[in-house]
């Protein structure tokens, strides 16, 4: 985990590698996402600001290849794979995370909890 | 959960003063970061980890004061049931808990060593009785709230440090009296009973409820406050979690501490304390909303523009 200056101090970057899991011709991710340049940013209870259009996890299937890979609810997807999803579509988004010739997807999202301030207070020495 | 401009509106209603100036037993919301600044100034190991731990939830959370005598622990917990509780709770719904007094004294002779902080002309069964009652009425009136500025001003009128607040109080060391007994007598019979019990009850000083009564409970108040073994059985007594934000455990894995700590409830009542002695409340400061099921709460859409989400 690694911190992004000038941000609160809970704002955590968090790497998350996520095994899509093959059902039959579908490869599954487990989560779902909201958000996206052409949505409406005002419905998201995740960001802080609401006018921001960014990629959000809205849901994570228990026991899903997402939630095994530490993704959670309410983060916010920065990078798939290395491609930026802060200034996509929401089809863009969904493009990006469901290729078929890709397993694994590596996502960088920022997630702000009371939990992670926590574990960041433990860090910091 | 409030929101930010909520907390504000509720800082211009009731004024920031130290609590100890005014009558108030519970001062109005600061922001966590610019107290903890001000009273921890300095760069002595103490200071920092205080600090630090101050720091760790300043984005999270704002402080109220809790008036600081010996009653502070349980003043803290009534404090956070009174103005957080959604419902009435299951057991306090489904009995008449001001018949609770009579029933343990014609079982066994408790009740002559309680020890009330006020002068009473009744028999300290019927105070007792009288205590239970204004708590029932006190937590129906509390969730019957119809906004957030009549319960705010429903706890001022409580915790104005006159009788009435300390007859909460004392309700509620009968509550945890009451439990203490049904457990004890559970771990007799080889019942199951929640870990911390057996702590309770290794301590010389309390091999039984009679004396955990006559050397701690009564006391409570007095000349001591709430062991963490009791802020368990305060948490167990009214089916509810306390979770602590503990400052000087920063640091360590008892930064937060749960009483009890076996099964944790969807919402727990938050406190602050920097020493294990002295108990603040916190209230939370910007949450996402949701609803009681925590599914999220996602407003109406405005102006035809679309808002899907996509499982994958």
């Amino acid at each position: 985990m690694s911190f992004i200056p000038g941000h609160p101090v809970t704002a955590v970057v968090q790497r998350i590698e996520i095994h899509k899991l093959r059902d039959g011709d579908n490869l599954i991710l487990g989560f779902s996402i909201g958000g996206g340049i052409d949505q409406d940013p005002s419905q998201n209870p995740f960001s802080e600001d609401k006018t921001d259009k960014g990629i959000y996890v809205t849901r994570v299937s228990k026991g899903g290849p997402a939630e095994v890979a530490g993704l959670r609810m309410g983060d916010k997807i920065m990078q798939v794979n290395g491609w930026d999803m802060t200034m996509v579509t929401h089809d863009q988004a969904r493009k990006k995370l469901t290729k078929k010739n890709e397993d694994v997807v590596r996502l960088l999202v920022t997630r702000k909890s009371l939990e992670n301030a926590v574990r960041q207070s433990m860090m910091q020495h | 959960y409030r929101g930010e401009e909520e907390i504000q509106k509720e800082c211009a209603l009731f004024p920031s003063a130290a609590v100890g100036e005014t009558q108030s037993s519970v001062s109005a919301a600061e922001d966590l970061q610019t107290y903890s600044e001000r009273e921890w100034k300095g760069n002595t190991t103490k200071s920092l980890l205080i600090r630090k731990g101050y720091e760790a939830i300043a984005s999270e959370f704002n402080l109220r004061k809790v008036r600081g005598d010996n009653y502070c622990a349980l003043r803290a917990v009534l404090f956070q049931v009174l103005s957080q509780s959604k419902q009435l709770p299951a057991w306090l719904h489904d009995s008449d808990i001001s018949k609770w007094p009579k029933e343990m004294h014609s079982d066994q002779d408790f009740i002559t060593e309680w020890q009330f902080p006020f002068e009473t002309s009744k028999s300290k069964v019927q105070h007792l009785e009288q205590c239970l009652e204004l708590l029932t009425n006190k937590w129906q009136e509390a969730v019957q709230s119809k906004s957030l500025e009549e319960r705010e001003r429903m706890c001022q009128q409580v915790f104005r440090g006159h009788d009435e607040e300390y007859e909460l109080l004392e309700a509620l060391k009968f509550l945890m009296l009451r439990t203490a007994v049904q457990l004890h007598s559970d771990m007799e019979k080889g019942s199951d009973v929640p870990e911390f019990c057996w702590l309770l009850f290794a301590r010389d000083s309390s091999k039984c409820p009679k004396t955990f009564l006559t050397n701690h409970l009564r006391h409570v108040g007095f000349s001591g406050g709430l062991e963490q073994v009791e802020m368990c059985l305060l948490g167990y007594s009214l089916q509810e979690t306390i979770r602590v934000v503990r400052l000087y455990k920063c640091d360590t894995e008892e930064f937060i501490t749960y009483y009890p700590n076996d099964h944790k409830n969807a919402s727990p009542l938050c406190l602050l304390t920097e020493d294990d002695r002295h108990y603040n409340v916190l209230v939370p400061k910007k949450f996402p909303k949701f609803d009681a099921y925590g599914r999220p709460k996602w407003n109406p859409p405005s102006d035809g523009q679309s808002s899907i989400t996509t499982r994958l």
